[in-house]
């Protein structure tokens, strides 16, 4: 009896090994259903520049404020000026940091002096 | 009759450390538990969401953003490898079409930006040879209609030549004849336009529309009516009602929650966006206040 109930504990014990790896590595939860705010950082500096084009397109503020409160952000024009200082310190793509300093002029009404070399100048 | 042999014989073997069904009974036992607890009690954190990964209503936000982009950029390889990314069940583009579809009957275009969206949306699908139900639920672009009148002008008839031989006396000398005229209106001729509109967020003047009636020089012009139309009603005002801001100066006072349109009337054309008293954040001091406007006009041309 005593070896029956070793080899059960041996055998519990090296099943909860296996399922966690098989539960937390190989086939963790795959979540849907996700609010906008829960993309991943990427994903969301994605969705803003495009934001940001749709805004450069029709010049709506309150529209492109609209669109951006999906992700969750609570400062807008905050969140503007870190994407695109991020944008412009990582040396991303130049017509993304355009659309981006375009959209916080929108937003805030200034750019700031790292923003400056990227500013359009929109012609009535 | 096999022959006994005591070597073979399970009472003869040595015994072994393990019991078999004692190990796999607590090997299923810990793979279950374990799976248990780390799918349900202990799942892992989801940090790196995938756009597919989105409910559906973020995943319209998304499609939206992607059609924004697409009609800003034109780059439709682009456009068509994010809607592909997105994962979405059947023909990326024909589910671009459902989406407006469904954007479309809900008070997603109560706005002039959501009609704005749900146009770009159909004209890409439209251009890529689909088809839904949006481009039926939402008024087409307004052109400048032209409506035809149909006037009936009476002509007359002269009377005829005197002769020798009299003839008898007509009745009347006019017959009318009735004759048919097309005219067609042409656009209204716009004397002032919409310059300049620009936003700005403050603590002092939350939700105002400051509005600015201008010459060609840039001199404020004084009693020019300005008007705000908004769902179920319209003000008009006038500029140079208040001198200490100048005679060009007008202000209206917007209610949160309402979209607003601008024009002079009879004079412009309406703004092509709305105009809501939107909450905003002063950057300068992080308050929280309502968006404001600030708007130009001055004579076209």
């Amino acid at each position: 009896m005593s070896r029956f109930l070793v080899s059960l504990f041996i055998g519990l014990a090296l099943g909860v090994l296996v399922g966690l790896y098989l539960g937390w590595v190989q086939f963790p939860v795959q979540y849907i259903d996700s609010p906008a705010g829960a993309l991943a950082r990427s994903y969301k500096d994605q969705y803003t520049v495009m934001i940001a084009a749709g805004f450069a397109q029709d010049g709506d503020v309150a529209g492109a404020v609209e669109r951006l409160r999906v992700l969750g952000v609570e400062n807008i024009p905050a969140y503007v000026l870190e994407v695109t200082e991020r944008y412009i310190t990582n040396s991303q793509n130049v017509a993304d940091i355009r659309l981006l300093v375009q959209l916080y002029e929108g937003l805030a009404g200034r750019v700031t002096p790292l923003m400056e070399p990227y500013r359009q100048v929109r012609l009535p | 009759m096999s022959e006994y042999n005591p070597r073979t014989s399970k009472y003869r073997r040595p015994r072994s450390y393990f019991s078999l069904p004692g190990l796999l009974i607590g090997l299923a036992l810990g793979i279950g538990g374990a799976l248990v607890f780390a799918w349900n009690f202990a799942p892992v954190v989801e940090f790196d969401t995938e756009p597919w990964q989105l409910d559906r209503d973020a995943r319209a936000r998304y499609i939206v953003a992607i059609m924004l982009a697409y009609s800003y950029d034109g780059d439709l390889n682009l456009a068509v490898q994010r809607l592909i990314d997105l994962r979405l069940p059947g023909d990326p583009i024909q589910a671009v079409a459902d989406t407006a579809c469904q954007l479309a009957s809900t008070g997603y275009v109560d706005s002039s930006s959501g009609l704005r969206a749900i146009r770009a949306m159909i004209a890409f699908y439209q251009s890529q040879g689909r088809t839904g139900c949006a481009e039926l639920l939402i008024p087409a672009d307004s052109a400048a209609p032209t409506t035809v009148f149909e006037i009936v002008v009476p002509t007359s008839t002269l009377p005829p030549v005197a002769t020798k031989t009299p003839t008898p006396e007509a009745d009347a000398n006019f017959t009318p004849t009735p004759l048919r005229v097309i005219v067609a209106t042409s656009a209204p001729q716009s004397r002032f336009s919409l310059v300049r509109l620009e936003t700005f967020c403050s603590v002092e003047l939350p939700g105002i529309i400051e509005v600015y009636v201008q010459n060609s020089s840039g001199d404020g012009i004084p009693g020019q009516a300005v008007r705000v139309r908004w769902v179920d009603g319209e003000s008009t005002f006038y500029t140079g009602l208040k001198p200490e801001r100048g005679p060009a100066y007008a202000d209206f006072q917007m209610q949160p929650g309402l979209a607003y349109t601008l024009d002079m009337p009879g004079q412009s054309n309406a703004s092509d966006s709305a105009l809501a008293a939107t909450p905003c954040i002063v950057p300068e001091t992080g308050d929280s206040s309502l968006q404001s406007y600030r708007a130009v006009f001055r004579p076209s041309g």
